[in-house]
């Protein structure tokens, strides 16, 4: 019986030496430094920007978290990397087992939501733990060269990080001609709240990408409240943007009630028709180059729009 | 309350309850967003030959399940020791500001120091739920001490807490609390064996000094002048008791996060079970708590699969209710 | 102090907080001259508008919810001889605050009228209490009306935090939605105000002997024609429906209703037909107050006004338990 099983145990350990990749790039994250599989076939990603740097090299995740909700995963990601992914839950607990059920071999996890579970994940798979969610635009760009090493595809990532900067840069040439400096101040809609992305965060920077500007500009003072800024109708008549994106993340939204307001009526964007809506969920909930692209064309459109006017 | 049950019911009741923990034990090894055969679960535990699952089963659920045994057991006896000293049936570690002084600990080192690795939340949390303590005890004691008194300072600290938790979680952006908010609805998500290698000493060693120091709670509850002539120091063991008390809540809140109303619950239904004596009701209220967060831990993975219901929601929702009910029967014995 | 001074006090500080919470707001160049100037006609349309427009309907919101939640709080300890009972502290505030949630997560429900559903919720919680506290045996325990009411407050609340556990954005509205906020209140709710606030001042002058008798106990009530239980149904159903009026308007705000009525007691002494004024008075300045700090804190953004009343009553309330000489 024991030799038996020592036996097993041997050819096992043989095969799975033979099958088994070698490790040998170490990548360096915010946790440390991991030894990843040369060409890892088997990926799980627990962010969405992580998705989206997967499917800017055309890598196809076996598993994802998308908060249980498919729809999360957009066109713009099923048209590269299909709809065969499992999903493993919320972004926030990750289904463990289904995670390790996938027999993954990297693990993409974030460090605001996922270091406490780094050193299970790291038990089920080698995982880098990249800070996702905090940053700006060109920070998000900067992580996606680490997933590219992490991936075995270095020289694709490089090349189609050149690629996208090119695209931003015509986008941006392109826009310039009628945005040069304008004010375009994109915010999320709740049934309650409206909250303004500043010049520090994602969205806000990827703006000025664009080539815009922004007068929400919250420099050191309260670090914690920078990116999102919720606000009243009256601090918003004070930014007083030129051009107003929203998101909506409900059906009925503040906007709907402020409508009627001689306040809201008499800001800028408002008053230009320069008020336009944009799918929150593509806009902020998702980054990196493909959602930026994605962003990149509805902003195209909204700056015909705006020609068109003029 | 004061029904006098025999020790042979303890002792049947005891044998009822450990079965009813080896069931549910080994039903939560099946439970969770991927299914196993019972074959497989058995190939894995007894490494036999055939299909096996070794992270799932090993790694994943048994370390689970088995942090929930410790903290379910220590959590009960916490609440116990707490009730006895007290007099108050319906004290717990969380009338006494220990849930809510952890929390606001996790949520000011998250906003003052973000830097810190997530690692570092219980030491936080033993440290925050222990003062908490601390205040209500001086507090309590600092003028004529009735239970009532430390009670309602309980409470009120509990809301000075609570104010601070909602003003810093509020001026903050969401993410930055993404892992304390899971922490805050009490969950085992990705508990594993290094949480429990890192606390079980510690848990089992204070569990089991307030096994031998518990018995002596029949007596100091018998009032100071009697125990006294039963040789007993009140002042000393009172302390002492409900030092360990205290560390064993806040320490079993650190690893999981705020398990409510376990603390209340046990004692209860151990004492409608076994009656009131220390020496049956502490063994009973153990094995009661036990199996409350086990079953909780194991639902919270099943009802929902690939989404996880924190352990803490599932016993919010039970425990309200218990405590109301707790509440009117009181008031039926007393009028 | 004599109680004229003591009233004129309070009026000054009253006068100063409200200019100081009409004269800040989101727009920097709208302040002080501005708000002069809605009188004497030098304002541009823009300043009016968020004078007369945005900032003197919240103003006058913040201090009517004082004045709602004040008086509440002092009915319930009146009804329940207890100095600790409030709105927040028997489950009323969270049960309405619970009502309005339903709204959030099933719209349908938004038909049924979401001051309907707070009402409602705040009256089911608060008799909920009672009926924990020993009700309907007529005998309310002290420390079961505590216990009870924190339980039920607590259990309406795990509902909600439930969905802390569910994505970011729902998790931040269901924070942001449960700490009380007078940002976007506008003319329509400070009428509804203004109409509850009214009569509840006017039924609780009504009511104040009552209450006056009820101190002495219940047989000495009773002896002089009061009977108690009546006292405590009218009472309790009043100070739900105020309650609830605020929490749909404004999300439930803690802690007015036990410090305002204990604060008065001490500077006004015990006869509650002069504690009513007295109340309302000193309510509706901590929330002007409150409104002010709001508006300051919370860099680029505002600090909700629960959360800065919080602050405040938190603490105090740790202060009354400490002194409170007998608690039951």
């Amino acid at each position: 019986m024991l030799f038996k099983k020592v036996g097993h145990c041997l050819v096992v350990g043989v095969i799975s030496m033979l099958s088994l990749p070698v490790f040998s790039a170490v990548i360096e994250h915010e946790l440390g430094s991991t030894q990843v599989p040369d060409s890892p076939q088997r990926i799980v990603v627990l962010e969405f920007s992580f998705v989206d740097a997967l499917a800017a090299v055309n890598v196809a995740p076996v598993g994802l978290a998308d908060d249980n909700k498919p729809e999360r995963i957009v066109a713009a990601y099923r048209k590269i990397i299909g709809s065969d992914w499992i999903s493993v839950g919320t972004r926030k607990t990750p289904s463990l087992e289904l995670t390790a059920s996938l027999k993954p071999d990297l693990i993409i996890a974030d460090k605001k939501r996922h270091s406490a579970a780094y050193a299970t994940l790291s038990e089920i798979a080698p995982t880098i733990v990249l800070d996702s969610l905090v940053g700006d635009y060109p920070a998000a760009v900067k992580q996606m060269s680490v997933i590219g090493n992490a991936l075995g595809k270095e020289e694709e990532m490089e090349q189609r990080i050149t690629e996208h900067k090119a695209k931003i840069a015509a986008y941006a040439e392109t826009f310039k001609a009628l945005s040069d400096g304008m004010y375009v101040q994109f915010a999320t809609a709740r049934a309650s709240r409206l909250t303004l992305h500043s010049a520090s965060s994602y969205n806000g920077s990827l703006l000025n990408a664009f080539g815009f500007s922004s007068k929400l500009n919250p420099t050191d003072g309260d670090a914690r409240a920078n990116f999102y800024v919720p606000t009243t109708l009256e601090q918003l008549s004070e930014l007083n943007p030129e051009v107003l994106i929203l998101g909506n993340y409900a059906d009925v939204t503040i906007i709907d009630q402020w409508k009627n307001e001689a306040l809201y009526q008499n800001l800028s964007a408002v008053k230009a028709g320069k008020v336009f809506h944009v799918d929150a969920h593509s806009w902020s909930r998702l980054r990196g180059m493909v959602a930026a692209e994605s962003t990149a064309e509805d902003l195209s459109a909204i700056m015909k729009k705006i020609s068109a006017k003029k | 309350m004061s029904t006098v049950y025999s020790q042979r019911r303890a002792l049947s009741v005891g044998l009822i309850l450990s079965l009813c923990i080896v069931l549910v034990f080994i039903g939560s090894l099946s439970a969770g967003a991927v299914a196993i055969s019972w074959q497989v679960i058995i190939n894995t535990l007894f490494d036999l030959e055939g299909e096996q699952q070794t992270y799932i089963i090993l790694n994943s659920r048994l370390p689970r399940s088995l942090l929930a045994l410790l903290v379910g057991g220590c959590l009960a006896i916490s609440g116990t020791i707490i009730q006895g000293l007290l007099r108050n049936p319906l004290a717990s570690p969380k009338i006494i500001g220990i849930n809510a002084g952890a929390a606001l600990a996790v949520c000011l080192m998250t906003l003052l120091l973000p830097d810190l690795p997530m690692t570092y939340l219980p030491l936080a949390a033993v440290l925050g739920g222990t003062l908490a303590a601390l205040i209500v005890y001086l507090g309590s004691h600092w003028r004529e001490s009735s239970m009532t008194r430390l009670v309602l300072i309980g409470i009120a600290v509990g809301f000075v807490c609570e104010a601070g938790i909602d003003y810093i979680l509020i001026s903050s952006p969401p993410y930055q609390f993404s892992t304390p908010l899971v922490w805050l609805t009490g969950s085992l998500w990705s508990r594993g064996w290094s949480h429990l290698a890192m606390s079980w000493h510690l848990l089992i060693g204070l569990l089991i000094s307030a096994l031998i120091l518990s018995y002596r709670l029949d007596l100091i509850r018998l009032g100071a002048v009697h125990a006294k002539g039963l040789g007993v120091n009140v002042g000393f063991e009172r302390f002492l008791l409900l030092a360990i008390a205290t560390l064993l809540a806040s320490i079993s809140v650190s690893v999981v996060g705020v398990l409510g109303f376990v603390g209340l619950m046990a004692p209860h239904i151990a004492r409608s079970l076994v009656g009131g004596s220390h020496r049956t009701l502490i063994p009973i209220a153990i094995l009661v708590g036990m199996l409350l967060v086990v079953l909780a831990d194991a639902c919270g993975r099943a009802i929902a699969p690939p989404i996880e219901i924190s352990a803490g929601i599932l016993t919010a929702l039970f425990g309200g209710p218990f405590f109301i009910y707790i509440l009117l029967k009181m008031g039926s014995t007393e009028s | 102090m004599p109680k004229s001074s003591l009233y004129l006090l309070l009026s000054g500080l009253f006068v100063l907080a409200v200019l100081a919470s009409l004269s800040s707001g989101g727009r920097s160049d709208v302040g002080l001259n501005e708000l002069f100037g809605v009188f004497n006609g030098s304002n541009s349309a823009l300043a009016n508008t968020v004078m007369i427009d945005i900032r003197l309907p919240r103003t006058v919101c913040a201090a009517l919810i004082g004045i709602c939640l004040g008086l509440s709080g002092l009915i319930l300890q009146a009804v329940t001889r207890n100095p600790l009972a409030s709105p927040s502290i028997l489950g009323i505030n969270q049960g309405a605050a619970l009502g309005l949630v339903a709204t959030l997560v099933f719209p349908q429900a938004a038909a049924i009228g979401v001051g309907f559903l707070s009402v409602t919720g705040a009256i089911v919680a608060g008799g909920l209490t009672f009926i924990i506290a020993g009700g309907l045996q007529g005998k309310l325990n002290s420390l079961r009306l505590i216990l009870g009411g924190i339980t039920v407050g607590a259990f309406a609340y795990a509902f909600a935090r439930f969905a802390l556990t569910l994505d970011d954005d729902v998790a931040s509205a269901v924070l942001q939605w449960s700490a009380g906020n007078v940002g976007d209140v506008r003319w329509p709710d400070a009428q509804l105000l203004i109409g509850w606030s009214v009569l509840g001042m006017v039924i609780t002058l009504l009511l104040s002997h009552r209450f006056n008798l009820l101190a002495l106990g219940d047989s000495s009530a009773q002896g002089l024609g009061a009977d108690p239980r009546v006292t405590l149904l009218i009472g309790t159903l009043l100070a739900a429906v105020l309650a609830g009026v605020c929490v749909s308007i404004a999300g439930p705000i803690a802690f007015v209703g036990i410090v305002i009525p204990h604060v008065c007691r001490y500077l006004f002494g015990l006869d509650y037909r002069v504690l009513v004024g007295a109340v309302s008075l000193t309510g509706a300045t901590l929330m002007v107050i409150g409104d002010a700090l709001s508006k300051w804190m919370g860099g680029p953004s505002e600090m909700p006004i629960g959360v800065v009343v919080a602050l405040i009553g938190a603490p105090y309330f740790l202060y009354q338990t400490f002194m409170e000489k007998d608690l039951g």
